[in-house]
């Protein structure tokens, strides 16, 4: 990969990147003990600590407020931060385009009409479907959409095989995207209103609807996705130049394409699943990444990604407790309009007419 | 200046009228009134009486709105009265009649008309089997866009040429329904019952719906006992001694919507002698607080009630497994308005609820306080095993 330096992404010394990893790993971890701290319900800091070192508390219901709603919320927005921010890079590489997110493939539309299938069109079409959700106990909702985004990713994985341009890829999954949304928009036409308020406070995505038991599921499976992501920085760095150089570098592109859409599907799938669909942070970290580390070494970039993107969530989730008020905003609210400006901010300042994404 | 203007504009509509050599438009504010049925709990509508026509004012039809709708009832076959000016003119009684919301169907069966039901927006979720079995039958037809709004079948309205549709508005002509109608020449009435949230101001909109079948006598009668037995039942929670604490709704990750302390729902836990948890909540929307918030201040309530379309413990758990952290949860104290649903999910609780708020406040106080009503039995509502 050395041997065009002029074309392929300058990386910086080692000694460069393990510190600017620290530091992301260092503001994860404020992030993270601010995200505990911080709620609808004032509790001191010292307590906190307390209740995290399983220490008796002034107040019974602060156990389970730090316990039970903080902690698991905190651990679902680092997750769910991580995965997206990951997936997002994978999809921006693959498909060599600034604006891929990890949703670009019709994942999320998949997990919406899951979603919308088990809120909306219960009793509509049997109340069996009812039955088969609520048996399924605390995951009722995150089945339904694992089962809706599994499904898409099932047809985007048998065609990805077939296909030999990523373009046609892309519009293929755009199709399927549109097609899950227009029978969502048709469940939600003939719906009653206060479940069409369930399926859209869903959509909003949310960090604090996922329970421990929940968790127990939802992290394993995005760990394995991440981990699925240490054998892809060399085959990604190459397919960053164009899918004929990758092959030339002695890469396997199609079995390539296929695993990196197999980890970005389970890793942008499941958060779905659990938080609703959640914007922004997947378009924005990688971005922030490159222009951050001035680097497009995957290498770097996929570490880097998770760990910003985790401490992101995380902020962006204190932000939409509204600190001090008894209320809550959307999580996507927050992304958008607090993030969209800092990242506007941070490209433009750091560009200076050259493109780090280097194509 | 302005006077002036007022004055060309008066000239002009005399001229226009006379040159029309009818009856012209005049201000109805100043049609002369007999005698006047005096609203007792309602805000949103009047009625009164003038010489051969009965005059019907919606006065907010829509949250926010700032005009009025008035509406000229007239006997079948008589001329429009002078004073109608502009207004709708709806002939009475209204032999065929099209309901856009299933809250007017329990008013109709008291009023024993539901027989003059022709056509609904929707029979999915309707819970009346009457209504149910001739929407099935086809002997009620359907005209609306589906429960969650939407275009309006014009052309089967048109076909049915009923004497009269009902609906609710919004304001926002994209969601109405009736501006269409209303173009079409339809004969399309607003009621804004839905606004009130006085449980028996509510109620009392079974007169408005009345007058359109000359049948407001009857009514007022009806909704007269009904009122009654309200007060009846909220005098037997006026001198407790402590009362029981109470919150509703459920979670929806992360944000759980309070009703505000001036709601119907919360008028009527107050009527029934309980303490709200957020009755300082101001208005009568729904806020969307933190589940922490909700939860640290209503772990140790005693009651739990209407938590969406959860029938037993174990689907409510299902949804939030941290649910079982409430004291209410833990005793069972949880109760849900759906002991009367269809199939389908249409809840008897939205449709006739509005109709019985006596039934309701009945449940309530069964519920929060069983020695004060030892005979009643759960009606809409139902406790969660």
């Amino acid at each position: 990969m050395e041997a065009r330096p002029g074309i392929m992404p300058t990386v910086r010394k080692p000694s460069t990147r393990s510190w600017a990893l620290g530091l992301f790993a260092l503001i994860l971890v404020a992030a993270f003990v601010v995200s505990l701290s911080l709620g609808s319900v004032s509790i001191p800091l010292k307590e906190v600590f307390g209740i995290l070192l399983g220490k008796p508390t002034l107040r019974a219901s602060w156990t389970t407020i730090i316990l039970n709603f903080r902690l698991t919320k905190a651990l679902t927005a680092a997750l769910a931060g991580a995965a997206l921010s990951v997936a997002g890079l994978q999809m921006q590489t693959m498909f060599r385009n600034p604006l891929a997110d990890p949703f670009i493939l019709g994942i999320n539309s998949g997990a919406s009409l899951g979603v919308a299938l088990a809120v909306l069109a219960i009793g509509a079409t049997g109340s069996i479907l009812l039955a088969g959700i609520s048996t399924a106990g605390d995951l009722g909702l995150a089945l339904a959409a694992s089962i809706g985004a599994g499904l898409v990713l099932g047809l985007i994985l048998l065609v990805g095989r077939q296909v030999k341009n990523p373009t046609t890829l892309l519009i293929l999954g755009l199709m399927f995207g549109y097609a899950a949304s227009a029978l969502t928009s048709l469940l939600i036409y003939f719906s009653l209103p206060e479940r069409i308020q369930a399926y859209t406070v869903w959509s909003y995505g949310s960090f604090s609807g996922v329970t421990w038991g929940q968790l127990m599921v939802m992290a394993p499976v995005i760990l394995a996705g991440l981990a699925m992501t240490i054998f892809l920085p060399k085959p990604l760095n190459a397919l960053l130049l164009g899918e004929e150089y990758a092959r030339s570098m002695g890469v396997d592109v199609r079995w390539t394409r296929v695993f990196i859409l197999l980890s970005a599907s389970i890793l942008a799938g499941t958060v779905t699943a659990f938080c609703g669909p959640i914007g922004f942070i997947g378009v924005a970290v990688p971005h922030l990444c490159r222009n951050l580390l001035r680097s497009a070494n995957h290498k770097l970039l996929l570490p880097a990604s998770a760990l910003l993107g985790a401490a992101l969530a995380l902020i962006a989730d204190v932000l939409a407790q509204l600190p001090g008020s008894q209320f809550v905003l959307p999580i996507n609210v927050v992304t958008s309009l607090f993030g969209a400006p800092f990242v506007v901010w941070v490209i433009i300042r750091q560009r200076k007419g050259r493109t780090s994404f280097s194509i | 200046m302005k006077k002036t203007t007022r004055l060309m504009l008066l000239l002009l509509v005399l001229v226009l009228s006379a040159c029309a050599a009818q009856p012209g438009p005049s201000n109805s504010d100043t049609a002369p009134v007999l005698r006047a049925y005096p609203v007792r709990y309602a805000q949103h509508f009047t009625l009164e009486y003038g010489e051969g026509y009965k005059k019907l004012t919606v006065t907010q039809p829509w949250a926010g709105a700032t005009e009025a709708l008035v509406y000229f009832l007239i006997p079948r076959g008589s001329p429009a009265p002078k004073e109608a000016g502009s207004a709708q003119v709806i002939e009475t009684p209204v032999r065929s009649f099209v309901a856009m919301s299933t809250t007017y169907f329990p008013f109709l069966e008291k009023l024993g008309k539901l027989d003059a039901l022709v056509a609904v927006d929707d029979a999915t979720y309707a819970f009346n089997p009457v209504v149910r079995e001739k929407a099935a039958s086809g002997a009620i037809a359907l005209v609306g866009g589906g429960a969650g709004g939407g275009s309006v079948n014009v052309e089967k309205a048109l076909e049915l040429q009923p004497d009269l549709i009902m609906t609710s508005a919004s304001g926002s002509p994209e969601l109405d329904a009736h501006p269409k109608l209303l173009e079409a020449g339809l004969p399309v009435v607003i009621n804004a019952d839905y606004l009130e949230q006085s449980p028996l101001g509510r109620a009392e909109w079974g007169i408005f719906i009345a007058a359109f079948f000359d049948l407001e006598e009857q009514a007022v009668q009806d909704f007269d006992a009904l009122a009654q037995r309200y007060e009846a039942a909220k005098a037997l929670t006026e001198n407790l001694a402590s009362k029981v604490s109470v919150f509703t709704n459920t979670d929806y990750q992360g944000t759980w919507y309070v009703p505000g302390g001036e709601s119907y729902a919360a008028l009527l836990l107050k009527d029934a002698g309980a303490r709200y948890i957020f009755e300082a909540q101001p208005g009568y929307g729904a806020a969307p607080l933190a589940f922490e918030a909700v939860f640290d201040a209503a772990k140790d309530a005693d009651f739990w009630l209407n938590v969406g379309f959860a029938s037993d413990l174990e689907s409510l758990l299902a949804m939030d497994a941290r649910y079982v952290e409430f004291k209410a949860f833990e005793q069972g104290s949880v109760y849900n308005y759906n002991a009367r649903v269809t199939e389908n999910g249409g809840s008897d609780y939205f449709e006739s609820g509005v109709a019985n708020p006596d039934i309701i406040l009945e449940d309530l106080i069964r519920i929060f306080y069983p020695d004060l009503l030892p005979e009643h039995a759960l009606y809409y509502y139902q406790q969660l095993n």
